[in-house]
């Protein structure tokens, strides 16, 4: 049983991580208002996609809405591209 | 106990003694529930909580130093943690070395910034994000007459109060998009331990309008109804509470 309840844990982390890119990326899409397609994982938010600290602010509210988390305001300044993003929610989920 | 500040949570600084306490107090009897800072005495601190006891109201103290950045952030978990929200910050903690400028020494100068200003960013940025996410929030900081039209012997004071007046209208529109109103409440002389040893008392009082000082109670009034939905199109503005002495 206890074998069980580890794999079952797994699977669910799982069908987090693997959803996570597609939800956050719409996520920024629709709070910076441009298509999907423009948010390469390394696209700098600030520089290339015209993120304000508001636009930031806006980002993780709606994440830790979507993922039932807590992310620390210290994390407003880390949020800079679509994978540092993906990390910084990942890192989070993994703790809870 | 009244309704203006039905369920509301509200954080006020230096709330031990003055306009600070009067402002916890009418606070309190308007429904709120209230965490207020203190520096010194515990004891003041506890008399008050238990006042407030009797009141039937809730409120919590906590020993902090707004000059610190890493206290104003622990002040609002603390009040997160206990009351669950954060609707009102009230930004009054202040203090006064009056010297003429030639004798003002540096320390004097940098003592009352880092309180009297410094400490107002400290907590405004603390409290900001928690009002932000919520959508909703009202900030008031306490300035002065003296940073309106400055008064002399105060150059420090002075400055401090005056630029509470810029951060107010700076925030007031940069967060009123996010539901959140800030505004400043000024007032003039006011009979509290800061003007208790005044020299010359009649000379000042001989400038204003209604003949008297004020009492703490007569600006903690105007403090909740700023905090109330009643002022919920008011926001960047300077209430000056002052008996006629800077129209």
């Amino acid at each position: 049983m206890g074998a069980w309840r580890y794999e079952r844990g797994d699977l669910m982390s799982a069908m987090i991580t693997d959803n996570i890119d597609k939800v956050i990326r719409a996520i920024v899409a629709e709070i910076l208002e441009i298509e999907e397609d423009k948010i390469t994982p390394d696209a700098n938010f600030v520089g290339e996609l015209g993120m304000d600290s508001m636009m930031a602010l806006e980002i993780l509210a709606s994440l830790e809405k979507k993922y039932k988390i807590k992310i620390p305001e210290e994390y407003l300044t880390k949020v800079t591209s679509l994978q540092d993003t993906i990390n910084i929610v990942k890192k989070i989920v993994e703790k809870d | 106990m009244g309704n203006l500040l039905k369920d509301k949570v509200a954080l006020v600084t230096g709330g031990t003694r003055g306009i600070g306490r009067a402002i916890v107090f009418d606070l309190v009897q308007n429904g709120a529930k209230v965490l207020f800072t203190y520096l010194q005495s515990d004891e003041s601190a506890g008399i008050i909580l238990d006042e407030i006891k009797e009141l039937k109201g809730e409120a919590e103290a906590i020993k902090a130093d707004v000059r610190l950045y890493d206290d104003a952030k622990r002040v609002v978990e603390e009040t997160l943690s206990k009351f669950g929200r954060l609707d009102i910050l009230v930004n009054n903690a202040g203090i006064v070395k009056d010297k003429a400028l030639m004798l003002m020494d540096p320390a004097d100068w940098a003592e009352v910034i880092n309180t009297n200003l410094t400490g107002y960013f400290n907590m405004s940025k603390a409290s900001i994000v928690t009002m932000m996410k919520a959508k909703q929030g009202v900030i008031v900081n306490i300035s002065s007459v003296a940073g309106v039209v400055g008064t002399a012997r105060q150059v420090n004071y002075s400055s401090a109060k005056a630029g509470i007046i810029g951060l107010t209208k700076s925030l007031a529109k940069e967060v009123g998009p996010y539901g959140i109103r800030v505004n400043a409440v000024a007032p003039g002389y006011i009979e509290t331990d800061m003007t208790k040893d005044l020299k010359q008392k009649d000379d000042f009082i001989k400038k204003i309008p209604f003949g008297r000082f004020g009492k703490p109670e007569e600006v903690a009034n105007v403090v909740s109804f700023l905090a109330s939905d009643d002022a919920k199109y008011i926001t960047g503005q300077v209430v000056k509470v002052d008996g006629g002495l800077a129209i």
